[in-house]
């Protein structure tokens, strides 16, 4: 396989609404700006993936009506499904089409548009027997873990609440995030509405209108095209069966996100996550899952999450800054989320972040997480 | 411009093979039916044509329940309290509604499931799982 790296990054700005665009003009929006980012002309792109979740706009073959918005006519092109995790799947078939040889400049999409359709409607249709049947959709993919992983790890409610604070002040550095807000308190989570014990309205991700896309180009163009490439080390991808009770404690051993970041690990060397990666742009859907991915990605010991949070360990300034664009809590356009972390860390090691750069990043992890059923993770370098 | 519409998507889903001679159990005999996998020596609530973790198929079916453990649970606001139950018999949980009273439950308390009189083959044939109280009721 050859090396490959990401030599560009483009988002939208994200909002609740973004209804001066049609969803073809939303894509074309992250598209555009990703060749701008890389210096491309769209006649350069050989091949084109899209991320997107079918039916939370109502509208089937998404990759149909907006493949175009991606400059794709003409193309090669198609879509990536793996639910949540659907962006990072798709930047990591980018890696592999551009790693193989069968191209050398892949241009990856991913996009949602969640106030033209009812993501409600999307997410309730579940299982329809065992699932649907019972809950009727009013059940998140946390309510039943968190009061498991609460009690077995003794994580509070107030130490999850730092974890929005820190999103959302991180956010406020970040011109495409969805909320910000760089005076978000404690308080402000707590008394926020109460969605299901223990998840608070601030707890949670929100539904955002967005695009994001990266340019993945083979080691020879990426060396030609850029002083500085964001160099692809590792990539690994998991599933698991879905059955809400199989897994008894799904968020206490997301055994599909330790064994893809183990995977990823070994692949890159590395042995120490909280030393040797200098940034980590997890997938965090609500701020317990954060904490729990502390855990599981190895940023430190079973139980120690809720200290490592209090410390600041994780904050833009700390040790291991994690999600220092705000993360998936300050926007979350899904079928583009996973892309955006993604993004996110190439744009760090690429030395383009702005205001919420990490100085020096030289190694970053990307997480994607995708109803607990798939988890990605891919570690960027400066080095080949 | 905005355009404002409402789809309506009627549905027709297949139980499948273990999936119905669960509901049909639950219909005719009031009886919870599981599917024991002798690979990984589980048995899966609730039956399975196919192990989900191992790949086994033509898995034996056995009877778990009424008796039921507390897994976890959560509160949803105007829609009630839900929950992951293991039943006896069983190594894995089913997710369905706790019945009230219910004064702070705990993992690992004992649970009974109530069935509803009139029953169609459905998972909601079970009305939800009844916290037992310790004197035995
Ligand atoms: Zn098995």
């Amino acid at each position: 396989m050859r090396p490959v790296a990401i030599i560009g990054t483009g988002q939208t700005n994200h909002a609740r609404c973004r209804d001066d665009v049609s969803q073809p003009e939303l894509v074309r929006e992250a598209a555009s700006r990703a060749l701008d980012d890389a210096g491309l002309q769209p006649a350069d792109v050989d091949a084109v993936i899209l991320s997107n979740m079918e039916l939370f706009e109502g509208r089937a073959l998404p990759e149909l009506w907006v493949g175009e918005g991606a400059f794709a006519n003409g193309k090669p092109c198609m879509k990536i499904a793996t639910g949540g995790t659907s962006g990072t799947s798709s930047c990591i078939a980018g890696f592999h089409q551009a790693a193989s040889g069968l191209f050398d400049i892949v241009l990856v999409v991913g996009f949602e548009k969640h106030s033209e359709g009812h993501t409600q409607t999307g997410m309730a249709l579940t299982d329809p027997f065992w699932d649907r049947a019972v809950a009727s959709g009013a059940l998140g993919n946390f309510a039943l873990s968190i009061s498991q992983y609460m009690a077995e790890r003794g994580v509070s409610e107030e130490q999850a609440a730092r974890v929005a604070v820190k999103s959302r002040r991180n956010a406020a550095r970040n011109p495409h995030a969805h909320l910000s807000d760089a005076n978000a308190t404690i308080e402000d989570v707590l008394n926020s509405r109460l969605l299901a014990y223990p998840i608070h309205l601030m707890d949670m991700c929100p539904q955002s209108d967005g695009a994001a896309a990266i340019v993945v180009a083979s080691g020879d163009k990426a060396r030609k095209l850029s002083a500085k490439p964001a160099w692809v080390k590792a990539a690994a991808t998991r599933h698991e069966q879905p059955y809400i009770g199989d897994i008894e404690q799904r968020l206490l051993t997301m055994r599909t996100l330790r064994d893809a970041s183990r995977s990823a690990y070994a692949t890159a060397g590395i042995t120490e996550p909280l030393k040797q990666l200098d940034l980590a742009e997890i997938y965090e859907p609500v701020t317990y899952a954060e904490l729990a991915w502390y855990e599981i990605l190895g940023f430190c010991a079973e139980g120690e999450a809720g200290h490592l949070i209090e410390a600041g360990v994780t904050g833009i300034d700390g040790e291991l800054p994690v999600n220092p664009s705000g993360g998936v809590l300050s926007a979350n356009p899904v079928g583009a989320t996973g892309v955006i972390r993604v993004a996110e860390a190439a744009a760090q090691i690429l030395g383009r972040a702005g205001a919420h750069q990490i100085e020096g990043a030289k190694t970053a992890l990307a997480t994607g997480y995708g109803v607990y059923a798939w988890a990605d993770a891919v570690i960027l370098g400066s080095a080949v | 411009m905005i355009r404002e519409e409402a789809i309506k998507i009627p549905f027709q889903y297949a139980a499948g093979t273990a999936g119905s001679e669960f509901l049909i159990n639950l219909r005719d005999h009031r009886q919870l039916t599981g599917s024991r996998c002798s690979d990984c020596e589980r048995t899966l609530a609730p039956a399975r044509a196919y192990c989900p973790d191992c790949g086994r198929e033509g898995l034996h079916s056995v009877n778990i329940g009424p008796g039921a453990e507390l897994v976890s649970w959560t509160i949803v606001p105007d829609k009630g309290v839900f929950a992951l139950v293991r039943p006896d018999g069983a190594d894995t949980a089913m997710l369905h509604k706790l019945l009230g009273p219910i004064d702070d439950p705990q993992p690992g308390i004992r649970l009974q499931v109530v069935f509803r009189e009139e029953r169609s083959g459905h998972i909601n044939d079970i009305e939800g799982f009844a916290i037992v109280q310790e004197n035995g009721e």
